[in-house]
């Protein structure tokens, strides 16, 4: 069996993701404009116009049917006014990493739309003042596996394997040869580019969420998402098979079974309106 | 809700969802009839992506292999109640995607 591969390593190549070679230019260069500390709206506007490819994509998403404004964003500046900074970075990560989720792993990049999609939807129905957050959360919080299995390939596969071949979920396979799993180091991430704590946070714990303890709410929410997404057979995310559920979480929620049915529903619609988004 | 593209589209079909441009911005709302003229000007206008109008989707994967790839992504999770529920109201969805 090959060697667990050590925190040390792991945590420095998601330290230093602006300059590994697998990591696409622009992302590099909005991974350099998140790390900085308070980095104004002005500034973010103008890296995003400097790139049409990445100015369209954007104004396609925040205009699309998924938000409430549809048709009605014409610039960027206009966008973080709206929908805030932090969403605003989330949604140009999420459009950046688009080819890079492809290419880690078939399916990751459709499972990560559906289930911000989904936090969103339930955010909603629990009455959370920023809905879009928890969307941002559920559009990476899977962040880490795209480093995983770009950075360390063979492994990785050898971690889908093995969680095809024992029934058990990816969390749990990539126990043996990781010594962090994605969560952790999504949350590394999250916390190098400055995202606020409550996305760190349902990131961090979107497997174990009875540990979120600022933000328990919000991050129920994303593992609540995560295993709707899964139930459903949206995307690919690793698992071939729907992890439990936490009790805690699930009950904190308060969804009845109709509830339920009707996220399921809202999902669908969702879900289309945003691929499209991302067919050029 | 049904997703076509621009040369598939018939007199008397309603948007389900606006049409928008390659900027994003909405050229015709939600909930219009189309016409003739429309289609003419919706075809001549080079819209990437598809037109969304109302009416039933059409499946790709049979109900029966859907329902069946649920029972084993829930294989594991037998037994445990707000599973069960979980399952039931995935099953309920699915069963609704196909009436």
């Amino acid at each position: 069996m090959s060697e667990v591969i050590e925190s040390k390593i792991l945590r420095h190549r998601i330290e230093n993701i602006g300059s590994l070679p697998t990591v696409p230019e622009t992302l590099k260069r909005l991974s350099r404009i998140m790390e900085k500390q308070n980095v104004s709206l002005t500034e973010v506007a103008s890296f995003v116009q400097s790139d049409p490819a990445l100015t369209f994509r954007i104004l396609k998403m925040v205009n699309s049917a998924v938000y409430g404004f549809p048709g009605r964003i014409a610039s960027v500046s206009h966008a973080i006014m709206l929908l805030g900074l932090n969403v605003v970075k989330g949604l140009l990560l999420g459009v950046s990493v688009f080819e890079l989720m492809q290419k880690a792993m078939t399916g990751l990049y459709e499972h990560s739309m559906g289930c911000a999609a989904a936090s969103r939807i339930i955010a909603q129905k629990k009455g959370l003042r920023e809905p879009e957050e928890a969307y941002v959360a559920g559009l990476i919080h899977d962040i880490g596996k795209v480093v995983m299995a770009l950075e360390f390939t063979k492994a990785y596969e050898g971690a889908l394997a093995f969680a095809e071949t024992e029934h058990i979920s990816i969390m749990q396979a990539e126990k043996k040869f990781f010594a962090d799993n994605h969560a952790a180091l999504g949350g590394v991430l999250s916390e190098k580019w400055r995202f606020p704590k409550k996305l760190t946070e349902a990131i961090l714990y979107h497997h174990q969420p009875r540990s979120a303890v600022l933000f328990p709410l919000e991050t129920a929410i994303v593992h609540l998402a995560d295993l709707l997404t899964k139930a459903r057979g949206l995307g690919f995310s690793g698992d071939q098979i729907v992890p439990v559920v936490d009790d805690a979480a699930f009950d904190r929620l308060e969804l009845s079974e109709q509830d339920i049915i009707n996220v399921f529903k809202e999902l669908e619609g969702s879900i289309e309106a945003t691929q499209e988004v991302l067919q050029q | 809700m049904i997703k076509v593209t621009p040369e598939k589209l018939q007199p008397g079909m309603r948007l389900a969802r606006p049409v928008m441009n390659r900027a994003g911005m909405a050229l015709l709302g939600e909930g219009t009839e189309l016409t003739e003229t429309w289609i003419a000007r919706i075809q001549d206008m080079d819209l990437e992506g598809a037109i969304y109008v109302e009416g039933k989707l059409e499946m790709e994967v049979p109900m029966d292999e859907m329902l069946a790839a649920l029972q084993r992504r829930f294989q594991s999770a037998l037994g445990n109640q707000r599973m069960e529920l979980i399952k039931r109201a995935a099953e309920t969805h699915i069963r609704k995607l196909y009436e």
